[in-house]
């Protein structure tokens, strides 16, 4: 009974939103309620609002109306920011040359607030370890960091995301430039995560096969916000179609999950 | 006065120097390190110049020109910082407009006052070999202070730096840390130019980190390695320029000029 509480405790409640950028609207109306424990694909066009979205909930941009709450607390008030982590659109592009291995970039992770300027213990880099195998880094950890590949560079961020045990994990359009194999992997490893240890993910993607395989949940963003359960029988061509406007065109069948995913388009 | 190698080590200005240089080149070669991450490095140049203008405003008024020269190059990287901030000027352009006003500072002072401009010439090219004791406990002291700040706040610094946005969600407080940065940059700045002169201080501030970064190290290594070519470029320089009479910067420069030369051969034939 207990463990049906929690399982569906609202993390992040959006109500009425409007957001305005340069004086014209981005977001309109958006509400909607995420739940610990989704796995949320986030999609809708290019300039349709999903990273502007994202950044108002994390409290980079500021929004004209309505309301947010995190873990039960108004925006405003919340400062439990540790639970929440973000990776953001250019997080894989820094540069090449900067002097950190894995291993360190990793370890920054285990930075707290009101912990500040101590050294790390031998825990926080069991830890930092741990989180590399679990995101199948250990055979490049002690590698410079330009020298991974796409995949490699976005496991590594959610590795270092880990180290702090986020309850909440935002990753918004991590793969650009990989290829769907690696993506796949990806996405695989978030899957882990989601149902191992029940860390509620949004994940803004362009792969439409991927949230319907993996994610419990999509969040349709083309100025309007549109949240569906993904259920065999979610109407996925009328949603889609919202979003992405009439002439949008996906077919999606179940059993295309196995193995091999078709490429889209 | 007859010095060579072996009893260089045995005067009394010798030992001042080089204890001095070499707290200077390690505190140096780290900031340095960092302001190269930021892509800040040529803050460098344009505090020193403006502490330049400090250093002259010190000696007409007779106050110890290390003072008058820390307190200029602050407001100068405060009012850098708040140009970057407000969208005043980009960095580089605040960064030569504070360069520009420090240094014509400097000029008009020593036009009006006339009288020290052997003093300045030292300030200009650095005079290590003439560090008085009082000079020293301050640079030590100063360097200390550095020092101990990288030392505990390495990963803070290192975070805010690879990225600013994640670091403040993490709980780190990077506006008070960019101050706190700043005044170090500008301590920095004013301790090597006793030993290196305004002049050259960039090349004292950036080769090493420079030399450093082309190895390809991990963090600690890097930090590690920039310490050595710091460290050895200065001694080399100071040792040299005691027993030949040659200006110690220009060995400096010219040691650690070599060492990035050699780093980038390294890199090639890798």
């Amino acid at each position: 009974m207990k463990n049906m509480i929690t399982q569906n405790s609202p993390i992040l409640e959006v109500n009425g939103l409007n957001v305005n950028r340069n004086g014209a609207p981005v977001i309109e109306g958006a509400t909607f309620t995420i739940n610990r424990g989704d796995y949320v694909g986030i999609v809708g066009p290019n300039g349709g609002g999903k990273t502007t979205l994202l950044r108002v909930i994390l409290n980079f941009l500021p929004y004209t109306q309505g309301f947010i709450k995190l873990f039960d607390t108004n925006l405003t008030n919340f400062s439990s920011w540790e639970k929440i982590a973000y990776i953001s659109q250019q997080a894989t592009n820094f540069e090449e040359q900067f002097p950190l291995t894995v291993r360190e970039l990793v370890s920054l992770g285990c930075i707290k607030k009101g912990r500040l300027g101590r050294n790390f213990t031998s825990e926080d880099w069991k830890n930092v370890d741990n989180n590399i195998e679990f995101m199948g880094l250990s055979n490049v950890a002690n590698r410079r960091i330009g020298q991974l590949s796409g995949g490699q560079k976005q496991r590594m961020f959610v590795a270092k995301a880990l180290t702090h045990k986020p309850e909440l994990i935002i990753l918004d359009e991590p793969i650009v430039g990989v290829d769907s194999n690696a993506q796949e992997k990806f996405y695989k490893k978030l899957s882990d995560l989601n149902i191992k240890h029940q860390t509620t993910i949004l994940i803004v993607t362009h792969d439409l096969a991927s949230v319907f395989c993996r994610m419990s949940k999509i969040l349709c963003i083309n100025k309007n916000v549109e949240l569906a359960n993904i259920t065999p029988n979610l109407d996925t061509t009328q949603l889609l179609k919202r979003a992405y406007g009439e002439h949008f065109h996906f077919v999606f069948h179940q059993h295309s999950c196995e193995g091999e995913f078709p490429h889209e388009h | 006065m007859n010095i060579n190698f072996f009893n260089l080590f045995s005067y009394n200005f010798f030992q001042n120097a080089l204890i001095g240089g070499i707290i200077v080149a390690i505190v140096c070669g780290l900031m340095g390190l960092f302001l190269i991450l930021k892509k800040e490095a040529m803050i460098g140049d344009g505090l020193s110049h403006t502490a330049f203008g400090g250093i002259a405003i010190g000696l007409l008024m007779g106050i110890n020109p290390i003072i008058t020269a820390l307190a200029t190059s602050i407001l100068a990287v405060f009012t850098i910082s708040y140009m970057r901030r407000k969208k005043i000027a980009t960095s580089d352009s605040a960064v030569a407009i504070m360069l520009a006003i420090g240094f014509s500072t400097g000029l008009i002072i020593i036009s009006i006052a006339g009288g020290f401009n052997i003093e300045l010439f030292n300030y200009l090219f650095g005079s290590i070999l003439t560090i008085t004791l009082s000079d020293l406990l301050l640079v030590s002291a100063l360097s200390t202070f550095v020092l101990l700040f990288i030392g505990f706040f390495r990963r803070e610094l290192l975070s805010m730096i690879f990225d600013e946005e994640d670091s403040k969600l993490r709980g780190i407080p990077t506006n008070y840390l960019t101050i706190i940065f700043d005044i170090l940059t500008a301590i920095t700045i004013v301790l090597s130019i006793k030993i290196i002169g305004t002049i050259l201080v960039i090349a004292i501030l950036v080769i090493p980190g420079l030399c450093a970064l082309k190895l390809n190290l991990s963090f600690k290594k890097t930090l590690l390695t920039t310490t050595l070519f710091s460290t050895i470029s200065t001694t080399t320089g100071i040792i040299i320029s005691a027993i030949f009479n040659i200006a110690t910067a220009g060995i400096i420069v010219l040691v650690l000029v070599t060492f990035f030369i050699i780093t980038l051969i390294y890199k090639k034939l890798e």
